[in-house]
């Protein structure tokens, strides 16, 4: 229990130290009417600001006007998730994993980007001993979190701790992955 | 003769001595049978939410809260230049209950600026209440919210005497004047125009006894009238008669008690009525019926001035103060409060069927929080009407009109905002978003292209053939598929082929692969029934309900994750206890690279292909990606496509499976593109795997081209180490595969040459 708090805490600490910087960068997803990449209020990617290679003003956006690959970003979490992800930690750590759960899906909902609010789920999903979904999470996180290296490295750190839980080894996981695992698991 | 006297005496006393006993043995176990109250998805309000501030008034409204200038009870706001207070009324959610508060919602530029406590104090996060959309009760059945008497405004119960039973307070259960006097009333008019019953008498005859008008029963009615003012007090008994009698009929449902009544006919909350509005209330009683406030507003409006009168003359109100709530309109809601949504509550009473027996569901008071999201339901009914309305003009079969459906899903929760089951949106009838099986068309195309995909032997610049095919089935006939057009489009490279929707450059693919691999892509994103293996397959010959088709492409639109779609977030018991959630859950069922490559091509398919025409509706910068799908003899209209935040199909076609004349381009998209504009939707942005590239290609040839080398360059997603032919003339002075800073300007400078 106490590696669990402990583990709950670095993140929390992460976010809210976080906190003022992105509070204009937030938007509602499903009201944003701007549409241009990293508007869309869910992890504001700390890059989005440079011209990186996005497109040159004036150009439209290419289909898709996502983040290029391996273009370097930092997820963080904006004021109301990370007010979210606070109470859920408390929830958990009274031993309320549900209500934790629910309180990180209200988080989701109005940031359903953010690989950090994914491992966060994922976190609880172990902590219930649920590793499918656990691993599960961590995988959706990963997705998410192209171009952040930390994010990636929490969402990895998940994958494994859940493979460990469900007694599989995560040196065969890290091995998949080297051969690009373009197939479905 | 004195013994038979006698015997007819012992034998009445034996009798009112049974139904006092069994009066007061149901009436002391009385538990109202309580159907299960539904909520839609609360409003999140939070700093940066990009909701305006006549927005937030709207939705405030939707709720029924009023304007006021002093806030001194819940359900009131009041807006101020550029922020708006608002008394937030006390609520239950699943995961907590949450006192009247007060809250001040500051605007700014691009939406909410900050939230602010009765102290003043920021608060990051805060939901509004949940909006009530129905009930579930049984057919036929009686629906109630039952109101705890501190919950009634004293002004209701001293209404309800003064027009009612004006001795409520020192009768026995029965009130032998009042009987003479309607007596002579009636026997004046010739016909029953009063009822001298008492408040407990209609509480009987609700609760014990059935409405037939016979003598024997005013004798029990009487009876048990007596015996229950004998054993309980008033104040129980107007609590029981205020939770108890009948106010109102919606189709099969049964509108009882004033707390529902309140809800039903105003939207809000009993304590928030006014002195119209109980008056209304109460004016209703003598005939939910005659006096219906929405289908004979001239009746009930006498009805309400004349309770009013009578207020004013028992002293309830004073005589200023009923006359100025005599000039108050009606101010019932236009339907049905509670906004009904019959296709939606339809998924959720058959999601909660799975763990809750029938007698759980509409009488144990559970209170089930689910995720439609209203704004978005009303925006896929307007849409579906709206634009049906419009291809109905064209059509030849004017007699019979097109049908449609719509699903709405949240794709990273697949949790679902919206469901329409046809036009006649408020009709709880054939539900077609859930029952209407029907050729899927060309929407399995994607899934043929993401087998394609993740054989390794295709990307999206892989040319392939769209040839003639003639194929001996094992019954010995020929299948020969045709394109739309009827053309045959030679050598196109995967993206194109997908993008028009080609069915001879899909069919060969899809043989190539083979049957079972793409019916295994399918069954893989949720497909709940094998689909028969024959060729044709490959073009749709596979019967799916719009709602299955939202799950198979919510799996493309999460990005290779399967979520079940869910309705239901959480039930809690009568008494707020926590009793089951459906957590988000996801299992990946393939792999990023392929999905984000499959996605990109679906982005094509509506800036080249056939769901471009939606451009024109759609905001300009907003990306979307979708897949048409046209059924055999066009009896099928379809469109599957998502944004970054939202998932919607909508289904056009007549009920009768009779041909429509309409491609998924012109039926189902037209419908599309209106939800989508409208929706406030966020641009699908997935990021794209490290192991891609972004490349330019030919549109018809499939041959990488730099930028600007050609007149007709699509972006295309494909995996970094696949090497593509090059038009000559055209090659790239770079192996890489990502396009460098060069190429963009060179591009940009292109595009601005020729004018674009």
């Amino acid at each position: 229990m106490l590696t669990m708090a402990a583990r709950w805490l670095l993140p929390a600490l992460i976010a809210l130290a976080t906190v003022p910087g992105c509070t204009l960068m937030s938007r509602g997803p499903t009201h944003s009417g701007a549409t241009e990449a990293g508007a869309q209020g869910h992890a504001t990617p700390a890059g989005a600001a440079q011209p990186a290679p996005g497109p040159l003003p004036g150009e439209p956006a290419p289909a898709g006007g996502s983040p290029g690959a391996g273009a370097a970003r930092q997820f963080h979490l904006g004021p109301a998730a990370a007010a979210l992800v606070a109470q859920a930690h408390q929830q958990a750590g009274t031993g309320d994993p549900t209500q934790a759960s629910a309180t990180l899906e209200r988080a989701l909902r109005i940031e359903p980007d953010n690989p950090l609010l994914w491992v966060e789920l994922g976190r609880i999903r172990l902590a219930e001993n649920n590793a499918v979904q656990a691993d599960a999470m961590g995988r959706k996180a990963l997705t998410l979190a192209s171009g952040d290296a930390d994010a990636q490295a929490s969402a990895r750190d998940l994958i494994a701790e859940a493979m460990r839980a469900r007694g599989h080894n995560p040196e065969a996981y890290g091995a998949d992955q080297r051969a690009a695992g373009a197939a479905p698991r | 003769m004195l013994l038979a006297l006698g015997a007819v005496v012992l034998s009445a006393a034996l009798y009112v001595l049974y139904l006092d006993v069994q009066v007061v043995r149901q009436f002391e176990g009385r538990r109202w049978t309580l159907p299960a109250q539904v909520y839609a998805a609360p409003l999140e309000l939070y700093t940066g939410l990009s909701l305006t501030l006549p927005e937030v008034e709207h939705e405030l409204q939707r709720l029924h809260y009023r304007r006021a200038e002093r806030l001194d009870r819940p359900g009131t706001y009041r807006r101020q230049g550029e922020h708006i207070d608002v008394m937030l009324r006390a609520v239950r959610f699943a995961d907590e209950a949450r006192p009247a508060q007060l809250l001040t919602i500051d605007g700014a530029e691009s939406g909410i600026g900050s939230l602010r406590d009765a102290a003043g104090h920021d608060v990051a996060v805060l939901r509004l209440e949940p909006l009530l959309i129905g009930s579930i009760f049984p057919i036929h059945g009686e629906d109630r919210i039952v109101v705890a008497p501190q919950e009634v405004p004293p002004l209701l119960p001293a209404a309800l005497k003064a027009v009612e039973d004006r001795k409520f307070d020192t009768h026995h259960g029965v009130d032998p004047l009042a009987v003479l006097r309607a007596a002579w009333a009636n026997l004046r008019a010739g016909q029953i125009a009063q009822g001298g019953s008492t408040l407990t008498q209609q509480l009987v005859r609700s609760y014990f006894l059935d409405s037939r008008q016979t003598l024997w029963r005013k004798f029990r009615e009487a009876v048990m009238a007596v015996a229950l003012d004998a054993h309980f007090t008033k104040a129980d008994l107007m609590n029981a008669y205020i939770n108890e009698i009948f106010l109102g009929q919606d189709g099969d449902r049964a509108i009882h008690g004033f707390g529902l009544a309140s809800q039903f006919y105003f939207g809000k909350p009993l304590a928030e009525l006014d002195l119209a509005e109980t008056s209304l209330l109460v004016a209703i009683v003598r005939g939910p019926s005659y006096y219906d406030p929405r289908r004979h507003p001239e009746r009930a409006l006498a009805r309400r001035n004349l309770v009013l009168r009578q207020l004013i003359a028992q002293q309830v109100v004073g005589g200023a103060e009923a006359s100025a709530a005599a000039q108050r309109p009606l101010g019932v809601t236009p339907r049905p409060a509670g906004a009904y949504y019959p296709a939606y509550l339809d998924f959720v009473r058959r999601t909660l069927r799975r763990d809750y027996r029938e007698e759980d569901l509409t009488e144990a008071g559970l209170r089930v929080y689910t995720s439609l999201a209203p704004r978005a339901q009303e925006q896929a009914e307007h849409s579906l009407q709206h634009e049906l309305e419009r291809l109905d003009k064209a059509r030849k079969r004017s007699p019979v009109q097109l049908q449609g459906a719509v699903v709405m899903t949240a794709p990273q929760s697949g949790e679902v905002s919206a469901i329409v089951g046809g036009r006649d949106v408020g009709y709880d009838g054939f539900n077609r978003a859930l029952d209407a099986h029907r050729s899927m068309g060309s929407l399995v195309k994607p899934f043929i292209y993401l087998t394609a995909l993740e054989s390794g032997r295709y990307n999206a610049a892989t040319v392939v053939q769209d040839a003639p095919i003639d194929l001996k089935l094992t019954s010995g006939q020929h299948w020969k598929p045709e394109n739309f057009t009827r053309e045959v489009y030679g050598p196109v490279p995967l993206v194109r082929a997908l993008a028009e929707s080609l069915n001879l450059a899909t069919v060969g693919v899809g043989l190539e692969l083979g049957l079972p691999k793409v019916s295994a892509t399918l069954e893989r994103f949720g497909l709940p029934r094998p689909p028969e293996l024959v060729p044709a397959m490959l073009l749709g010959a596979v019967e799916v309900t719009p709602l299955e088709a939202a799950e198979l492409f919510n799996g493309l639109a999460n990005g290779g994750f399967r979520t079940p779609l869910r309705a239901v977030r959480a039930v809690i018991s009568a008494e707020g206890k926590p009793l089951k959630a459906f957590p988000l859950e996801v299992a990946q069922v393939a792999s990023p690279e392929v999905i984000y490559q499959l996605n990109r091509m679906l982005v094509l398919v509506m800036e080249r292909g056939t769901g471009r025409a939606a451009r024109a509706q759609l905001p300009a910068q907003l990306v979307v990606a979708g897949k048409s799908g046209t059924s055999s003899e066009f009896r099928d209209s379809w469109f599957a496509g998502f944004s970054g935040s939202d998932l919607t199909v909508v289904w056009v076609g007549y009920d009768d499976n009779e041909p429509t004349g309409l491609t998924g381009a012109s039926g189902a998209l037209p419908v599309w593109a209106h939800i989508m504009a409208n929706a406030g939707t966020a641009s699908w942005n997935a990021p794209m795997p490290d192991s891609l590239a972004e490349v330019h290609i030919e549109y018809p040839t499939g041959l990488r081209v730099v930028p600007g080398c050609s007149e007709d360059i699509v972006a295309v997603a494909v995996p970094g180490d696949a090497t593509l032919p090059v038009r000559p003339g055209c090659g790239f002075p770079q192996v890489s595969g990502d396009t460098g800073l060069i190429d963009r300007a060179r591009q940009w400078l292109h595009r601005l040459a020729r004018g674009m």
